[in-house]
């Protein structure tokens, strides 16, 4: 790929420069693809190549699979290693034969019949599965544990790891490679080499001191960088652990840690490398991991160590432990492990039950000891590091063009003077000593080679077009805004998790200025994923006194002020957040409908599938359920006075208070007989258990429309009140659920089981049958009441949503929850409301249903096709409507994952873009992380947009990759969408911070900077031009080499990054106060075609006055002397001007002026003054021509360069100035009024502002929710209820066959309370 | 936007600060809250502005503009009239041919009491001394120091020849303007002091004062004036001068002064040396004399430039307050907002 971006440069120089320029160029680019050769040489052996594309090439976007080539790249690359002898000693293969441990390894391996894949790769070991899993060497390693001096012959790799680009040789050569990969820098060192030849009218100084300065700062900042990484690497090699050595624990660092050594881990510490779990102090060898680092899940997961190894626990025991450990080479997969314990003549096949990861931490168990089996840079962990992918910011990429667009003009202005050089050149300039020798550039006889040779000349003359330090001075810039603004902005510091804002990476920055679709997970990042137990309706009777943030707009809207009545003892804790003293604290016994109130309680405290950890009390208890919604549950039972503390696989234990008399606990158990558990079809969920009087009692809950369904007839009152409930809570942004029971005559029940256990040990579709049993019996229910769970919003989202929608940001969802979920979120954050067109294009429809019953593959994905086909036909046509009726509804689109999948078909791609582009809000449901990688690149690509992906968990990870900008949650536990992010924040609030403020500042900057140095660049090489046609068209330089050299990178660079640090149009409130500022950006408004053509119609009317004013002012003598001024005073002269005009331009475009604009621009003057004041008084005896010599002291002597000094920067000027007054006065930009408006206000500091803005926050929030809200009550009930996302505890019940997963999810609660209740029931 | 520790239990200010608090500490830089001027454009000031500067230039520009009126400057185009009439078809060939010219008598006529020092230029045209060939055909070296005598890299063509090295060598010295020009008023000769006619500074450090030519104009061709083989470089003004080289093609040089006034009417005759060839690249050869003023000779261009821009902005000032008057705009006028302005705004 590098080779074929190399081939792209060299079409582009042969446009721009002749023939034999290009040739240079090819012989430049074999030489940088050699040497990239080399690095990727070098890449693989370190095996740290290109991970994260193997990580993530499974979401096959259009990029990735371009990645994918280089992997086999990689693969061949192999091959031909593999054929020279000399390497032989990598061919692990040999040396596996002649182990005889392999060949019992073997049949072991197939008796686990594990890992399908991982075996299909050791058999055959070229076929790679594309970017997923690296080529790995044919072999396994043998290791002997706890004998250092068996393993030294192995030589396997140290602990110690490095993830430095450079080390201390590496660090010039291949930094200067990575510099010189830029156009810029490439171009600048082709034409440093030609000013080194004779036709170089400038010396090479002029061209190397930029060049080297450039280089120099970007190899300091790349030094800078990998010095932090070092120390970073070091602080981590130098952490401690425990190491046995000698019957004794010893502390070392973990660098010194070998493959082989026993190490002892405690609690909450990390495993310093891929370990072998041998012993643990729990029972049964069992120790629980968190993979948080790994996979960003927070779920305890738990790891068994081999039986025979237990007792290998103590120092004195693990130092008799002698065993050889056989296992694969390592490699990238995370979650398969296959290998053999030798010990004592005795096999023992491993799992990745077994192994404990690098990166992963100890929890719950006192400590672990296990072998060292795979170390640094070999761990897993370490293989699948994660570089933060390179993205460039369309900014840059449009810089580019610019770029391009400046070696056009410089081509044609060469072209010109070649021309005009080819033609002047002739015999008659006797002066010019043209008849003896003389050399090809100036030979009359031969005018075609003297305009070739000039036009190489000139090129070097010209070379200051390109702006040299400009990438170098943004890449300043940006580094700055993100270290210093970003970073530490402290309206982006979140307190309650302590996280500041990151940016991770520097370079897109102004990207943020521009993104105009927000892709955004919902929960953690919309969502707290915090559920908590907020209303409920029982027999017909709403309880529950909190008013959701909607409602209370609701009631503003219609002009009523709620006063919250805040209760002293109101209970509250997390997941509960219900406020009614009438069934508080066992009032309930007094109301109408107690027995309701009572099998409420009782269904809530039963019909569940949570499990209760830690203490048995009601304070200290936690319950670890499958979504934050049982939980909140199962906890408000508890408030209720139905306190469920234990479970075990027959019976839950509930202590109930109150229940016969005030004040009386009981611990009642009841025997659960079956649990028909919930899943997405069901939308509902049973319990059937027995009391210990023997009644027996089905409780179920479940989603309003299927509870509804199958209740009994009669009391069709209670229904309806239910119902009108539910869209109540509904329209608050609730999620509900329906409780009902029915009570089981036995001898129904027992036969009803036996059809439960028959279909449930049946072998073929076993889904199905349950489902089909269930039916049977969970009918004829009697409802009991509803619940209403409030999902909890993240602060501030509807406001930030709100303005970020004011701002022209179009705020996409994409989750993987259900429909129902999704739309209620949408509303509860404004992203939807009823006054909008909503377009649902869902696979839960019959006909699709039915289609699937029939089971055909081909057929399903046919007409499943072809249904998404029409319906996305129908909602466009009918969109249609709407596009042209102004005034009309706004409209939305919800998509499930399964329609999106076919109509992210190419043949449908178009349709859905036209259709979802024109939608103001978009909700995409049901989708995989890689659908949600689609759905971004889809406007990414598709729409040519700039889009922005923000998630938290490891599901987000291949969206905030594929979008232009990916924001990550940070200051939670997972980090793995942190780790893969450009930007990290704590709170999605914060995106308007990070969005409306620095982004549109940076942006904003980055324009002004790009444009200043294209102005100053082309103004002052402009003048040199215009020089050229006095000249003969010979080339000569007007300026000394000195000046030209150190324009861009002393006098003018300074205020420019100050320019690019401080400019500000409005302040930070303003800019969230007025969001639709930020519409500049999205259509790049400074920094178009239209903005160039301006300053370059600036720069060229400039040039013209320096060049033409200097010049025919001082035609005559200039002084009272007489005297005359030579050819590098005029230069001189020209300069100052030039030095002192561009300086001031600068201070013009400037918004805000800061003292530091005045010590940079006044500075630069004063460096130019400074400047030419010492190297024209000093007589150097390495100067080839003495042409400056006091050259400034007799300009200054003159009156004439003062009087001409103050001309010709303001006539210089005046144009601009005209522009810019006029410019304001008729064409004000949106900002300027803005700054109008607010002229008079001082800008206190923002931190005062924010107190005030603090105390207006919820009102502004309100107010602009009222704007957003529907006027009437949504009809929709906001059913919601997660599934598990994995097998759960109960399904390894009764005999059920349950496919044992490698890397189990496990409970840990589960696995603690087997052993507890067994040993009970021993004593 | 509303921190969230003020959504808290008390604020974060407030609070002391916990340990490990990755709180971002507050300064006025990181949070980007520098103290700003932050000037707005507004009609006032872009009026203020061109009156400004229309106050300050219009006076300077009346000054410069008499400073030049007040300098007497008497031009003379010679090259084709000093060609005697047998030669006007091939000027080059008479110019080229050896042996002595006759002298060419130009009169000249005074129109203004010239107050001294009169100072004597010679104005060439079309002649590139700025063309690259030319500029660094020198070795500055070889100018200043005796021991860099063979020191003549850059010199080519002109850098030695069958006797040695020359000094000074290169194409400037080489091509060195040889015209005379004596000058008499009244059948009394006028003294032109050639002293002084350099900057000091090229006197004093670039050509040195123990540098003398060597092999001057003794090759093949000769390209232009001859030197005095006993005076050191640092006393050869007409070469010092000469090789300050011009910037542009059209290029006065100084060649002495006349340290006595010529009244009105004066005539003063002119006897030339005309041995310069101009003629091979068709360029004109003219005289001046000139008085100065402060601001040097005579050159309408500043005071012409700054009456332009002064004047200009005058008229951009009345013209501003006209609209101003005629249609104002309201500061900070929110419908001129884009998203009040457009139905839709999109």
């Amino acid at each position: 790929m590098v080779i074929r971006k190399l081939n792209e440069e060299i079409m582009l120089y042969s446009l721009v420069f002749s023939f034999d320029f290009a040739l240079m160029c090819t012989l430049a680019a074999i030489g940088l693809g050699t040497l990239c050769f080399i690095v990727r040489t070098k890449k693989f052996f370190n095996l740290t190549a290109t991970k994260i594309e193997r990580k993530y090439c499974g979401f096959a976007t259009e990029e990735q699979s371009q990645k994918g080539k280089s992997d086999h790249l990689d693969v061949d690359f192999w091959n031909l290693i593999r054929c020279f002898p000399i390497f032989d000693f990598l061919d692990w293969r040999e040396k596996a034969k002649k182990m005889s441990g392999w060949d019992r390894f073997k049949p072991s391996r197939s008796r686990l019949g594990r890992n399908p894949t991982n075996m299909d790769q050791r058999t055959v070991p070229r076929t790679v599965t594309l970017g997923r899993v690296q080529p790995q060497a044919p072999s396994h390693r043998t290791i002997y544990c706890n004998d250092r001096d068996a393993n030294l012959v192995l030589r396997f790799k140290g602990n110690s790891i490095s993830t430095t680009k450079y080390n201390f040789f590496s660090f010039l050569p291949k930094g200067l490679y990575e510099q010189f990969r830029r156009v810029a820098n490439l171009y600048f060192l082709m034409v440093s080499i030609l000013s080194a030849t004779p036709y170089s009218p400038v010396h090479p100084i002029t061209n190397v001191v930029p060049l080297s300065l450039v280089l120099l700062v970007s190899l300091i900042k790349e030094a800078f960088e990998d010095w932090k990484r070092l120390q970073n690497d070091m602080t981590i090699n130098n952490t401690l652990v425990d190491v046995l050595q000698d019957q004794r624990w010893e502390c070392i660092p973990w660098k010194r840690l070998q493959v082989g050594d026993i190490v002892r881990v405690k609690q909450d510490g990390f495993f310093p490398a891929d370990l072998l779990l041998l012993a643990s102090t729990n029972p049964d060898g069992i120790c629980y991991v968190e993979t948080a680092n790994l996979d960003g899940e927070t779920n305890l997961k738990i790891r068994k160590a081999l039986e025979r190894t237990w007792d290998y626990l103590t120092s004195e025991k693990a130092f008799e432990f002698k065993g050889e450990v056989q296992c694969e080479q390592p490699n990238n997969s995370l979650y398969t492990f296959t290998g053999n314990l030798v010990m004592e003549n005795q096999t023992l096949p491993l799992s990745p039950n077994q192994l404990l990861l690098r990166g992963c931490s100890l929890k719950n168990t006192q400590y672990i000891v296990g072998a060292v089996i795979f170390t640094g840079h070999e761990t897993k962990v370490m293989m699948n590091s994660m570089n933060v992918p390179s993205k460039r910011s369309t900014l840059e990429r449009k810089l580019d063009k610019l770029i391009l667009a400046l070696f056009c003009t410089l081509f044609s202005m060469c072209l010109i003077g070649a021309i005009g050089s080819g033609v002047f050149i002739n015999k008659k300039y006797y002066f010019l000593g043209l008849d003896k020798g003389v050399e090809d550039q100036f030979n009359p006889n031969n005018r075609f080679l003297v305009a070739l040779l000039t036009m190489l000349t000139l090129l070097t003359l010209y070379s200051t077009i390109i702006p040299i330090s400009l990438y170098v001075s943004i890449e300043m810039i940006k580094f700055i805004q993100s270290t210093q603004f970003i970073n530490r902005d402290i309206n982006m510091y979140h307190a309650e998790t302590n996280t500041p804002a990151l940016a991770r990476t520097s370079n897109l920055n102004e990207e943020l200025g521009q993104v105009e679709y927000i892709f955004s997970d919902k929960t953690g990042t919309l969502t707290r994923n915090l559920m908590e137990f907020f209303k409920c309706s029982i027999g017909g009777e709403m309880y529950g006194t909190g008013i959701t943030e909607i409602e209370r707009g609701i009631a503003e809207q219609n002009g009523i002020k709620l006063q919250e009545q805040k209760l002293t003892n109101a209970v509250h804790e997390k997941g509960f957040n219900f406020v009614d003293e009438r069934l508080m604290r066992g009032a309930w016994r007094n109301e109408v409908n107690a027995d309701a109130c009572k099998e409420f309680f009782r269904c809530l405290a039963i019909c569940h599938t949570v499990l209760p950890e830690g203490d048995v009390s009601p304070e200290k208890i936690k319950y670890q359920a499958a979504s934050p919604d049982e939980a909140a549950l199962v906890i408000a039972a508890k408030n209720f006075g139905f306190f469920f503390y234990r479970r075990t696989p027959t019976a839950i234990y509930v202590r109930e208070s109150h229940v016969e008399r005030m004040g009386k606990v009981q611990d009642v158990s009841y025997e659960i007989l079956n649990v028909l558990e919930f899943n997405s079809t069901r939308k509902r969920q049973s319990v059937v258990c027995r009391y210990p009087d023997g009644r027996l009692v089905l409780y179920c809950k479940g989603a309003d429309t299927v509870i509804f369904e199958r209740l009994t007839v009669g009391n069709d009152n209670l229904r309806k009140v239910t119902r009108e409930h539910l869209e109540n809570f509904g329209a608050s942004g609730l999620r509900t659920l329906c409780l009902a029971y029915r009570d089981l005559v036995p001898d129904v029940y027992e036969s009803w089981n036996e059809k439960f256990i028959h279909a449930k040990s049946s072998l073929r579709d076993r889904e199905k049958k349950l489902d089909e049993v269930a039916e049977l019996i969970e009918k004829d229910l009697i409802l009991i009441g509803a619940t209403a769970i409030e999902d909890k919003l993240q602060e501030g989202v509807p406001n930030c949503i709100e303005t970020l929608s004011r701002a022209g940001i179009k705020i996409w969802v994409l989750t993987g929850d259900k429909i129902e979920t999704a739309i209620n979120i949408a509303y509860a954050c404004n992203l939807m409301n009823n006054e909008m067109k909503q377009f649902i294009i869902s696979s839960e429809t019959d006909a699709i249903r039915e289609v699937e019953e029939r089971g055909n593959q081909v057929e399903i994905a046919r007409s499943i096709k072809e249904e998404v086909k029409n319906k996305l036909k129908k909602c466009i046509d009918e969109a249609q409507q709407y596009f042209h009726n102004v005034s009309g509804p706004k409209l939305a689109l919800v998509i499930d994952g399964k329609c999106l999948m076919y109509a992210l078909d190419p043949s449908l791609r178009a349709m859905l873009l036209t259709l979802s582009l024109n939608c103001a809000s978009v909700v995409c449901c049901r989708v995989s992380p890689l659908q949600k990688a689609q759905v971004t690149s889809l406007v990414k690509k598709g729409a040519r947009k700039i889009t922005l992906s923000i998630g938290d968990g490891a599901n987000d990870v291949s969206m905030i990759q594929a979008a232009h900008i990916g924001v990550g949650i940070s200051g939670l536990e997972g980090m793995q969408a942190v780790m893969a992010s450009d930007f990290a924040i704590a709170q999605f609030r914060f995106l308007k911070d990070l969005l409306l403020v620095h982004g549109r500042w940076s942006y904003l900057r980055i324009c002004k900077v790009v444009m200043y140095f294209f102005y100053k660049n082309l103004t002052f090489t402009l003048t040199q031009f215009w020089f050229t046609f006095y000249t003969g068209f010979s080339g000569q330089r007007f300026y000394d080499d000195w000046f030209q050299s150190l324009f861009n990178v002393i006098f003018t660079s300074f205020p420019v990054i100050i320019l690019g640090l401080f400019e500000k149009d409005v302040s930070a409130a303003l800019s969230k106060r007025y969001p639709e500022l930020y519409k500049e950006g999205i259509r790049n408004a400074f920094f178009k075609w239209r903005v160039v053509a301006t300053w370059a119609f600036f720069a060229v009317y400039q040039s013209l006055v320096f060049y033409h004013f200097v010049n025919t002012s001082s035609y005559a003598a200039e002084s009272s002397s007489g005297k005359m001024f030579g050819l590098w005073d005029v230069s001189t002269m020209t300069f100052t001007c030039i030095v002192v005009t561009v300086n001031l331009r600068l201070l013009m475009m400037c918004n805000s002026i800061t003292r530091w604009h005045y010590i940079g621009v006044g500075g630069s003057i004063v460096a130019w003054f400074l400047f030419i004041f010492l190297y024209s008084g000093l007589m150097t005896k390495h100067d080839r021509q003495e042409n400056i010599y006091w050259a400034i002291y007799i300009l200054m002597s003159t009156a004439y360069f003062y009087v001409a000094l103050l001309l010709i920067p303001v006539a210089a000027l005046l144009v601009d100035f005209i522009y810019q007054g006029v410019q304001r006065w008729f064409f004000p930009y949106d900002y300027q009024i803005v700054q109008e408006i607010h002229r008079h206000e001082p800008e206190d500091s923002r931190t005062d502002l924010l107190e005030i803005e603090n105390n207006l926050t919820p009102e502004e929030a309100r107010s602009y929710a009222l704007s957003q809200l529907p006027r009437e009550l949504s009809k929709h009930t906001g059913f919601a209820f997660d599934s598990p996302g994995y097998e759960s505890f109960f399904a390894s019940q009764r005999g059920i066959f349950a496919p044992h997963k490698a890397w189990d999810v496990a409970k840990r609660a589960s696995m603690k309370s087997k052993p507890k209740v067994s040993k009970k029931e021993k004593h | 936007m509303a921190s969230s520790s003020a959504g808290g239990p008390g604020s974060g200010d407030a609070a002391p600060p916990r340990r490990n608090s990755k709180r971002p500490k507050y300064s006025r830089f990181t949070q980007q809250e520098l103290p700003a001027c932050k000037p707005i454009l507004t009609p006032r000031w872009v009026i203020s502005a061109f009156l400004l500067v229309g106050i300050v230039f219009i006076p300077i520009g009346v000054i410069s503009l008499f400073a030049s009126q007040d300098v007497v400057e008497i031009v003379d185009r010679y090259d084709s009239v000093c060609i005697p009439k047998n030669f006007t078809n091939d000027k080059v060939k008479y110019i080229q041919s050896p042996g002595s010219k006759p002298p060419c008598h130009r009169i000249l006529n005074v129109t203004k009491h010239m107050k001294q020092p009169i100072y004597v230029y010679y104005q060439l045209d079309n002649f590139y001394q700025n063309h690259r060939r030319y500029v660094k055909s020198r070795n500055d070296k070889q100018l200043r120091d005796p021991s860099s005598e063979n020191d003549i890299s850059g010199c080519k063509p002109e850098d030695s020849n069958s006797r040695g090295v020359i000094v000074p060598c290169g194409l400037i010295a080489w091509s060195l303007f040889n015209d005379t020009y004596n000058f008499s008023h009244n059948n009394q000769q006028l003294k032109v002091n050639r002293r002084g006619i350099s900057w000091k500074s090229d006197r004093d450090h670039k050509f040195g004062k123990d540098v003398f030519p060597k092999n001057f104009q003794s090759g093949g061709l000769i390209g232009g004036g001859k030197l005095a083989y006993n005076v050191s470089l640092s006393e050869q003004e007409d070469l010092i001068v000469w090789m300050r080289t011009a910037a542009l093609p059209t290029f006065r040089k100084l060649y002495g002064k006349i340290e006595v006034d010529l009244q009105k009417g004066d005539v003063i005759n002119v006897t030339l040396g005309n041995y310069y060839n101009t003629y091979s690249f068709n360029g004109k050869k003219k005289l001046v004399l000139s008085t100065t003023s402060w601001l040097g000779g005579k050159n309408d261009f500043l005071g012409i430039a700054y009456l332009t821009v002064g004047g200009l902005c005058f008229f951009l000032a009345l013209s501003f307050t006209l609209i101003y008057l005629i249609k104002p705009r309201q500061l900070g006028d929110p419908t001129f907002l884009s998203w009040n302005r457009g139905p839709g705004g999109h």
